[in-house]
């Protein structure tokens, strides 16, 4: 009996591990919210996050992080509209139409794209694609919401295609087979069976490589100019929530205003992701083919 | 008639709500070979699973009534499975050998359960003997199992089981995955253990059943419908059900 | 009639094989982009950064206020970091794929457990370094050290070695957990004797995969270990260091003087991308070639 006990024993020990995860998650809450919090007793939360004007460092300083929200939200956005195409297709590609030999070489060009540092995704678009961008367009900075947009959108195209991927290729082969003794081609089954069928993960895909591109820190900070108010065009800087809290906080005084204000904008962002996660993991569970008995 | 080594009392089962066996009751005889037969999904499995609880590995089953094994019900609350199944062998549809040496397969249980602590080689050789595998392998001791043919996994599934010192070995169709002359080969093996060994054995192969087992008992849909003497069910059935699946006009 | 059938059908078929030519062109064009894009900046750096490379460039610190000699401590600083997160990340990561494949009944706790470490997958990596500096520099009074962002990196690539873990252990045929079960082994026997050894190659080649990303991360660092230049090695864990990615960044865009240490920002991204891309390949080619010759 006492090695019943044993097992028992260990079977809690490892249930416990395996919620370190959640336990972070609510460390990264709680340490947000401890050193974020006491802002808002200076400013209203209102006028943090729909305030026009970011001068944290005036006298009196202005906690208006609209300018920061918007930033982000634009490049993500635009992000978004190069990298949704190309991964999806890519995606296509790879689980479809390519040849294996290929098929292996690009999903190893793909992870090892994922895998490039952020920082140096964030050089090169400093120092190949801004002076570029100036030259070729006559702008006054190359660091701008284009050349962030590119570079966070090579950044989304590995999630967004291997998620993708895994979709396309989940899809039953007896849909295929059944579109093709039909008379379809591969093209239109392509687009009237196998895309459709998995749309559920091609969303989660999107969902979360803009999850990625929204949190991505260090391209933005060195390639989206840095300014922080509401751009006019897409030559124009911007200067998004991640970027601001990176910038600022090795000046920001401890546990001055300022300092504060830059955990209230990790709230922000946290649960701007968190929202993001989440309906990525709703879309995947609640539309799960299962089989292919259903849909 | 009272050796019965094993004995089920009004066994029900269940998958969630689906209910794969019915009110079966019934002994096992000792040092007999009992074969379970019937067409597929009658339960047979199923059954054999029960009885070394390995249906407790699939999650959301029940089981109702009692199974008895040395006069105790294997699924009373103070019993441990994993003692159980130290005393009752399993040799599975598929060899499943360990991706390790074949010394290793056959000395793994009995060193992780404390069986082991006599002299391990002289236990290891045994087993192989009984399994009849040791003049093929007893060069190639320290060689993967992967590396065997798949008869020879099978026997060595069995010595590996041998060397547990079982009461009971349950074969779930030991010899469907094998060629013919790999199946008779372990025919002959079962045919041995029984002198020391009670063996039960599910098997689709008719023929097999009427060669190698003392006792068959016959399933349809989760229910048992005859359980005799061997020579008595190929022969001369009690019931019409039987009759027809024996001869071929079903299943 | 049966001309105009003939020759209706003749038309279509050619539309919709033109299409497909034109759909398969796109297709394979968004796949040569990617391929051209990583191609492009792994060239731009190997050209511009070969140059900087040399035996001192590797082994020396830095001299003149950083715009002269090597990076030997942002070297070292940098796997310093990355052992620290392997230690952290890799037995945490490893016991909760253990019990999540292993142990646990698909329920309402589990679900819970998965969406949170699918969150925490999803959360910036600024936002850690937040939660590093406000946890365990601040609240846990670490400071701003070897620990402190070993710990962040360890918690930020924990999420990638649950997954890379669980995957391996799936893989890991039922069979042999049965086979060990019905010998009278127990689970927890099953679990350490059979089943993890036979996962341990896949949780390896998968987890390298987020320790590669460990080593490339800056802004989690940021905050919480990485120093601008420290004149001597760190001598313990309470010690800040310097980082490969965090020393680029200075370089980029504060260094003393930006333009004339071009060539030691090129040298220093080459080395973080030889790095981090040699662990990634490393890992891509062990793993293809387990799959190659996998035994079931």
């Amino acid at each position: 009996m006492s090695r019943h006990i044993k097992e028992i024993i260990i079977k809690y020990i490892f249930f416990l591990f395996s919620l370190v995860s959640i336990v972070v998650l609510g460390l990264i809450v709680f340490s947000l919210f401890r050193e974020g919090l006491p802002i808002f007793g200076k400013v209203s939360v209102r006028d943090f996050i729909f305030g026009m004007e970011w001068y944290p460092t005036y006298d009196p300083p202005s906690f208006g992080i609209f300018p920061l929200i918007i930033g982000s939200l634009i490049v993500t956005f635009m992000a978004t509209i190069i990298a949704v195409p190309l991964g999806v297709l890519a995606a296509i590609y790879i689980s479809e139409i390519a040849p294996a030999s290929i098929k292996e070489i690009l999903k190893s060009v793909i992870e090892l794209l994922a895998g490039l540092p952020s920082v140096v995704l964030g050089f090169f678009g400093m120092v190949i694609i801004a002076p570029w961008l100036q030259e070729t367009f006559d702008l006054p900075t190359g660091l701008n919401i284009i050349n962030a947009s590119v570079i966070l959108a090579m950044m989304a195209i590995p999630t967004i295609s291997s998620i993708s991927e895994d979709a396309l290729y989940s899809v039953p082969r007896e849909f295929k087979e059944a579109s093709y003794a039909l008379g379809a081609t591969k093209f239109e089954t392509i687009i009237q069976v196998i895309i459709p069928s998995a749309m559920s993960g091609i969303s989660t895909a999107v969902m979360l490589g803009m999850a990625r591109v929204i949190g991505e820190t260090m391209v933005v900070l060195m390639v989206a100019g840095g300014a922080a108010a509401i751009p006019e065009s897409i030559f124009d800087s911007v200067r998004p929530m991640p970027a601001s809290i990176a910038a600022e906080m090795g000046e920001a005084p401890f546990r001055s205003a300022h300092y504060q204000s830059l955990f209230a904008i990790g709230i922000v962002l946290f649960f701007l992701t968190l929202t993001f996660n989440l309906i990525a993991d709703y879309v995947s569970h609640k539309f799960r083919q299962v089989g292919s008995g259903t849909l | 008639m009272d050796s019965g080594i094993m004995k089920l009392h009004k066994v029900n089962f269940y998958y969630g709500q689906c209910r794969a066996l019915t009110n079966i009751s019934m002994k096992f005889v000792k040092n007999k070979v009992t074969a379970l037969i019937g067409p597929s999904g009658c339960g047979k499995s199923t059954l054999l699973r029960l009885l070394n609880r390995m249906n407790d590995l699939i999650s959301g089953t029940r089981v109702e009534g009692e199974i008895l094994f040395e006069d105790k019900n294997i699924y009373a609350p103070d019993i441990d499975p994993v003692e159980i199944r130290r005393k009752i062998g399993m040799v599975f549809q598929k060899p499943n050998p360990f991706p390790k040496t074949i010394y290793n397969n056959i000395s793994y249980g009995p060193k992780l359960t404390g069986l082991g602590t006599g002299n391990m080689d002289a236990l290891v050789e045994q087993s192989l003997k009984q399994a009849v595998l040791w003049d093929e392998v007893k060069d190639i001791l320290n060689k993967s199992a992967m590396n065997l043919s798949g008869g020879q996994q099978q026997r060595l599934c069995i010595a590996r089981a041998l060397a547990m010192k079982p009461d009971i070995l349950l074969m779930d169709e030991p010899t469907s995955a094998l060629d013919p002359i790999s199946t008779a080969k372990i025919e002959e093996l079962i045919e041995e253990l029984k002198k020391n060994y009670t063996i039960i054995i599910v098997t689709h192969n008719m023929q097999q059943a009427a060669r190698i087992s003392d006792e068959t008992a016959f399933f349809y849909i989760g229910n048992l419908v005859e359980y005799n003497k061997t020579d008595k069910i190929f022969t001369n059935p009690d019931i019409k059900q039987t009759e027809d699946y024996i001869t071929g006009r079903f299943g | 009639m049966e001309d105009v059938m003939k020759s209706f059908k003749n038309n279509s078929m050619k539309w919709r094989y033109l299409k497909q030519a034109l759909f398969f062109g796109t297709v394979r064009l968004s796949a040569l982009i990617i391929v051209l894009a990583l191609g492009g900046i792994l060239f731009y750096i190997i050209v511009n950064g070969i140059g900087a490379i040399s035996w001192d460039f590797i082994t020396k610190p830095p001299t003149d206020s950083m715009t002269k000699g090597g990076i030997m401590p942002a070297i070292l600083g940098t796997i310093y970091l990355t052992i620290g997160a392997i230690a952290v990340g890799l037995p945490l990561g490893i016991a909760s794929a253990i019990y999540l494949t292993e142990y646990a009944k698909e329920g309402r706790i589990i679900r819970f457990i998965k969406v949170g470490i699918n969150c925490l997958a999803g959360v910036p990596s600024v936002v850690f370094g937040l939660f590093g500096l406000g946890f365990f520099v601040i609240f846990m009074k670490f400071g701003s050290s070897i620990l402190s962002g070993s710990l962040t990196l360890g918690f930020l690539i924990l999420p990638t070695i649950i997954g890379a873990s669980e995957e391996a252990l799936k893989s890991v045929p039922q069979t042999f957990r049965e086979a060990s079960l019905a010998l009278g082994v127990s689970k927890w026997q099953t679990t350490y004797r059979i089943v993890l050894p036979n996962a341990m190659p896949g949780i390896l080649t998968g987890s390298i995969l987020g320790i590669g990303r460990a080593a490339g991360e800056t802004a989690p660092i940021m905050f919480t270990a990485a120093a601008y230049f420290t004149a001597k090695l760190p001598g313990s864990i309470f010690d800040e260091v310097m980082a490969l990615p965090y020393h680029i960044y200075v370089l980029a865009t504060a260094g003393t003087n930006i333009e004339a240490t071009r060539p030691i920002q090129f040298g220093t991204v080459l080395v973080l991308v030889a790095v981090v891309l040699g662990i990634d390949l490393f890992a891509i080619i062990i793993r293809s070639y387990m799959r190659r010759n996998k035994r079931w």
